[in-house]
């Protein structure tokens, strides 16, 4: 019963005509591209309609009442994974979305951070073992973070203590993608000012947010990336219903007031992000994740010399000769697991 | 704002204004508590609430106990607004545990806040779990008393309770609406949610419990029911005339003071290390002194010996020597 792919009328839409040139067009034919994306935000602001609404089906079902006896308590942090498979304009993808459910919810999370940053570290440390087997899995299947949507509540003034220590610790690590979860609760001028309140904030604590225009080589697409990022904090509101009209049938929210059109831009950025993350520039998150998180890492855990190579790899570095000898038998652990 | 932020306190920030109604004068003081539930840690976040509570009564307690009590200055809280974020689901542990400290001082009021952004449906659903929880967790709200001496008010006072907890919608500007009214709302692309319409949140039952019909109960109740807790439980406890035990068990504060003593005694130790040295090189000194004293002392006393064998045997030939 989903609706057709909403209509894109953005600017975006010529340059989804002239496919870039990348070698995950060709893989994504026959496979289906690999792509991770996890979710974080306190509960309440939207995360798993967020979803629903941007795959066009429900994907997480709606969670039951929670127990009132275990209020007092907060549920500790964890990781639901959900697997889609999705067609965009010819590209297969093989979308696994992470649910980070009980973040920021407790009286004290500072411990919120760490697992989230053990999380992904994981993921990452699983791909470091994998390269440097000598017989390498070919079903192998990715599992590092693409992208992180952080879930901004709509306070109106400006970024919280929670916020700031958040993208600043796991900005390295992902790229982040900050959102307003349920932009319906503001005004249009609230809205615009609660943009730039965010934004300055960002400058003014120089917080590791996913940069769009990174790769300065492309200069035509450098221009619509600098109008992409006038939009950051992108706005969503979530759909909850879906009206059939005599045309098409148009994806909604409705109060006594009036009624929300999910898919208009003029309303909110939803359409704007679906786009972002889906088509325009899934290679580039892809891309930056692989050739820049994850060397940075791996030279990091590399120097340290918490990892022995054995024969794998061509490319160490000039520390990881001490490395392969301080640690030739845990290799050889490591191999054999 | 930005050093704000990173302070790691909740701020008390006291407002007065002067209501007139119908001849009817109120001196009405607001006190807000910026900061309240926005760090990454906010355990005991609501003590600076509860200890602000306490410390009204407090000072009333002392002002009637002084031999004139004429001019009372009473700022006792009266009701409380506890402000819910509508995540939709449930009452957060920390609404749990700063509802309950509050409540067993102070007349709680437990408010939903922002509800334009909750459908009619899950703003139902949403009430009914947060009074599910209430009631669960066993956390103390004002209950407007019910029966009165006409049906009418009867009738008021039980649509009021069963729309608790109130749903607002806050704003102070006034739009208009599509079809030309001017009302206070909030102006969205999709239309106008308008404060006092009763379609749209219980601003209006809010209002009318706190000020009109309510207020009398409300003050009534702090004096006789919460006022009346406290001044037993310190009475208890205390002799008359004796000053509150002030207790000091904030965490925050207790990590600064454990730092500064910590300083303290290094700076102490410090200090003393060098009055020790100090010492021992006074002593090795004086001993050096005494030795050379000595040193000199058996020099003279040797030849003092030498003079006295030269006198007693030089006798004979003393003649000689003495030339």
């Amino acid at each position: 019963m989903a609706p057709s792919a909403p209509s894109i009328t953005s600017t975006m839409s010529t340059r989804a005509t002239t496919p870039r040139p990348s070698s995950y067009r060709y893989k994504s034919e026959k496979r289906g591209m690999t792509y991770n994306i996890m979710l974080v935000g306190q509960s309440g602001l939207g995360r798993r309609t967020f979803l629903n609404t941007l795959c066009e089906r429900e994907v997480i079902p709606a969670s039951e009442a929670p127990n009132p006896d275990t209020a007092n308590v907060a549920d500790p942090m964890r990781f639901d994974t959900y697997e889609v498979k999705l067609e965009e304009e010819g590209t297969h993808i093989s979308l696994s979305v992470i649910d980070a459910a009980g973040f920021g919810d407790g009286l004290d999370n500072t411990s919120c951070f760490k697992q989230l940053q053990d999380y992904i570290e994981a993921q990452f440390d699983e791909v470091l073992v994998e390269e440097s087997r000598i017989k390498r899995n070919r079903r192998y299947r990715d599992h590092r973070l693409h992208v992180l949507i952080y879930f901004i509540p709509p306070t109106g003034h400006s970024l919280r203590e929670l916020d700031i220590e958040l993208i600043r610790r796991l900005g390295e690590y992902v790229n982040i993608i900050p959102v307003i979860g349920r932009a319906d609760s503001l005004t249009v001028d609230e809205l615009q000012t609660f943009k730039r309140n965010v934004m300055r904030d960002i400058d003014f604590y120089k917080l590791p947010v996913y940069n769009f225009c990174w790769d300065e080589s492309d200069s035509d697409a450098l221009k619509e990336n600098r109008d992409i990022m006038d939009f950051i904090p992108f706005s969503v509101v979530t759909c909850d219903e879906v009206l059939d009209n005599d045309y098409d049938s148009v994806r909604v929210r409705r109060y006594p007031w009036g009624t929300i059109e999910i898919d208009d831009d003029s309303q909110c950025d939803f359409v704007l992000l679906r786009y972002i993350l889906l088509n325009s520039h899934i290679a580039d998150l892809i891309n930056y994740t692989e050739d820049v998180l994850y060397e940075n890492y791996r030279t990091k855990k590399l120097e340290v010399g918490g990892f022995g190579e054995g024969e794998g790899e061509g490319e160490a570095d000039e520390d990881d000769d001490e490395a392969d000898e301080d640690e030739p038998s845990s290799a050889s652990a490591k191999k054999q697991a | 704002r930005r050093k704000k932020q990173l302070d790691k306190t909740v701020d008390i920030n006291i407002h007065k204004a002067e209501l007139e109604e119908k001849m009817f004068s109120v001196k009405l003081n607001v006190v807000d508590t910026p900061g309240f539930g926005d760090f990454v840690d906010n355990n005991d976040c609501w003590l600076p609430v509860v200890d602000f509570i306490e410390n009204q009564y407090e000072q009333y307690l002392r002002q009637e106990q002084q031999p004139v009590r004429k001019g009372v200055v009473d700022m006792r809280v009266h009701a409380c607004l506890y402000f819910i974020r509508p995540n939709g689901h449930t009452l957060k542990p920390l609404d749990v545990r700063a509802m309950k400290a509050i409540g067993a001082r102070v007349n709680l009021i437990p408010i939903i806040a922002k509800a334009d952004t909750l459908s009619p449906a899950a703003l139902r659903q949403f009430k009914k779990r947060v009074m599910d929880v209430i009631d669960a967790q066993s956390i103390r709200i004002y209950q407007p008393p019910v029966d009165s001496e006409d049906e009418h008010s009867s009738q008021r006072n039980r649509e009021i309770i069963s729309a608790m907890p109130f749903a607002i919608i806050g704003s102070d500007r006034e739009v208009k609406t599509e079809d030309g009214r001017h009302v206070k709302g909030r102006l969205y692309p999709w239309g106008v949610a308008e404060v006092e319409n009763d379609q749209h949140c219980d601003f209006k039952k809010l209002r009318s419990l706190l000020i009109r019909t309510h207020m009398l109960d409300l003050i009534s109740t702090t004096e006789e029911v919460h006022y009346d807790k406290y001044r037993t439980t310190q009475m208890k406890t205390r002799k008359f005339g004796e000053p509150k035990l002030k207790k000091n068990d904030n965490k925050k504060f207790r990590d600064e003071e454990e730092a500064l003593r910590a300083r303290f005694t290094e700076k102490v130790k410090l200090e003393e290390n060098r009055f020790r040295q100090w010492e021992q090189r006074l002593i090795a000194e004086r001993d050096r002194l005494n030795k050379d004293l000595e040193q000199e002392h058996n020099l003279v006393k040797q030849l003092e010996s030498e003079i006295e064998a030269i006198s007693n045997s030089g006798s004979p030939n003393g003649k000689f020597f003495r030339k």
